[in-house]
């Protein structure tokens, strides 16, 4: 889990280009959104499009990605809720 | 046009030094390369970082260009808001378009697409400076940013009080390459300043993002008058010798009467037999200064702006320059994309 975590964090700066942004500066459960990381709708679809792209995981339902993408630690535990056991 | 049109502001980014201090100033810049590139600014004073990361350079240039332009002019939300561009954001476009093909036309990026719209650079003008009025965008090839200019004039004549008018294109490699195939540019490699000695089939590529605030009341601080346009598409050398001086005369005015013609000459000589219709007109040429490129017009019409308010030609841009001008009040300009869109501009010191 903490390697997927990390492996998240670059590459969510990587994909949205946070330039100023170091995968340490992400805590873990901060929000993605509105105070936290301060990213906006558009970033959550280019989210949306690395789950798909890195993971092979389509989020079909918007109200399920809203769910997914509050923080690194729910993103990160539903990439792995998905994968083979 | 019966309504008036000053220049109040303007801003422009491009292959010269002409974003910052005193562009009449600077020193030419000289690239070895049929392609030149613009000379960024430092867009952090301009642009927040966290919109800043998702743009790609056409868009921060023309968004820079634009807010510097209203910053010089005074105005903070113009009338309207009216650009022209050939080929809108490339990298963009070619970003989607490589996305489609890679990943299958399937989880395809939002941001390239949405960025690779024409218009993308007018919406963030807009959504920067708050402004909810007439929005537009033209693209028409070698006549998108005078489509943008002569729209311009006509709200300025309908009563918008104030429009802000630019255009903006870039060139990327693999563009530059499509467009190489189909003759576009010199198959020798030539630096810019020496443009002139080649004359050969093609020219250089260029870029460059320009904005103008346009007013109908003249101010102290106005640049120069727009006086007239007129656009031609595909004349023939007989329709072009008649055109040029009755567009003239429609102004009030004959061949004695331009003081300096600032010329599309691009040493291209698949084309350059138009520009015989200015023999006799004292005339400077500019590509070498900015590459060939849509929307260059735009560029000429700054650097005419430029010359006419500070009533002197940069003459370290322009060694063929023999001698300054005795006057200079009126400068026409003559220039045409690749023989197809042909345009006359004139403009008149305030």
């Amino acid at each position: 889990m903490e390697e997927l975590k990390q492996k998240l964090k670059v590459q969510i700066i990587e994909a949205l280009n946070l330039q100023d942004t170091r995968p340490e500066d992400i805590d873990d459960n901060a929000a993605l959104f509105g105070d936290g990381l301060g990213l906006d709708s558009i970033d959550s679809l280019e989210l949306m499009v690395l789950l798909e792209r890195q993971y092979q995981i389509k989020v079909e339902d918007p109200r399920e990605g809203r769910k997914i993408l509050q923080s690194v630690q729910s993103m990160a535990e539903f990439i792995q809720s998905k994968q083979p056991a | 046009m019966k309504g008036k049109c000053y220049i109040q502001g303007m801003a422009a980014i491009t292959p010269q030094h002409t974003f910052e201090g005193d562009p009449m100033a600077q020193p030419m810049v000289v690239t070895h390369g049929n392609m030149l590139s613009c000379a960024e600014p430092d867009y952090r004073s301009f642009i927040a970082p966290n919109s800043l990361r998702r743009m790609t350079r056409v868009l921060k240039m023309g968004l820079t260009a634009s807010l510097k332009c209203l910053q010089d002019s005074g105005i903070a939300v113009p009338g309207a808001i009216v650009t022209g561009t050939g080929k809108g954001s490339l990298q963009d476009t070619e970003r989607f378009i490589k996305e489609i093909r890679d990943y299958q036309e399937k989880a395809l990026n939002p941001t390239p697409f949405i960025q690779s719209t024409y218009n993308a650079v007018n919406g963030l003008i807009a959504l920067q400076q708050k402004c909810t009025q007439y929005n537009n965008t033209f693209v028409h090839r070698g006549f998108s940013f005078e489509h943008a200019l002569l729209d311009s004039m006509l709200l300025l004549h309908e009563g918008t009080a104030d429009v802000l008018a630019g255009a903006f294109d870039e060139i990327t490699t693999e563009h530059f390459f499509i467009k190489g195939r189909i003759g576009h540019w010199k198959k020798e490699t030539i630096s810019n300043d020496k443009l002139y000695d080649h004359p050969s089939p093609g020219t250089i590529s260029g870029e460059g993002a320009v904005f103008f605030a346009l007013t109908p009341v003249v101010t102290t601080q106005s640049y120069a008058q727009i006086g007239g346009l007129q656009m031609l598409y595909k004349p023939s050398p007989e329709k072009l010798n008649i055109a040029l001086p009755k567009f003239l005369q429609q102004h009030g005015l004959q061949a004695a009467d331009i003081d300096l013609v600032l010329t599309g000459e691009n040493a291209d000589t698949n084309h350059a037999h138009y520009y015989e219709i200015l023999n006799g007109y004292p005339q400077l040429p500019f590509k070498h200064l900015s590459g060939d490129y849509e929307t260059v017009g735009a560029f000429a019409m700054w650097l005419a702006a430029q010359i006419l308010k500070h009533q002197q030609i940069p003459s370290q841009w322009f060694p063929m320059l023999q001698q300054q001008p005795a006057k200079l009040r009126n400068i026409l300009i003559y220039n045409h994309f690749f023989g197809e869109q042909h345009t006359f501009m004139l403009l008149h010191a305030v």
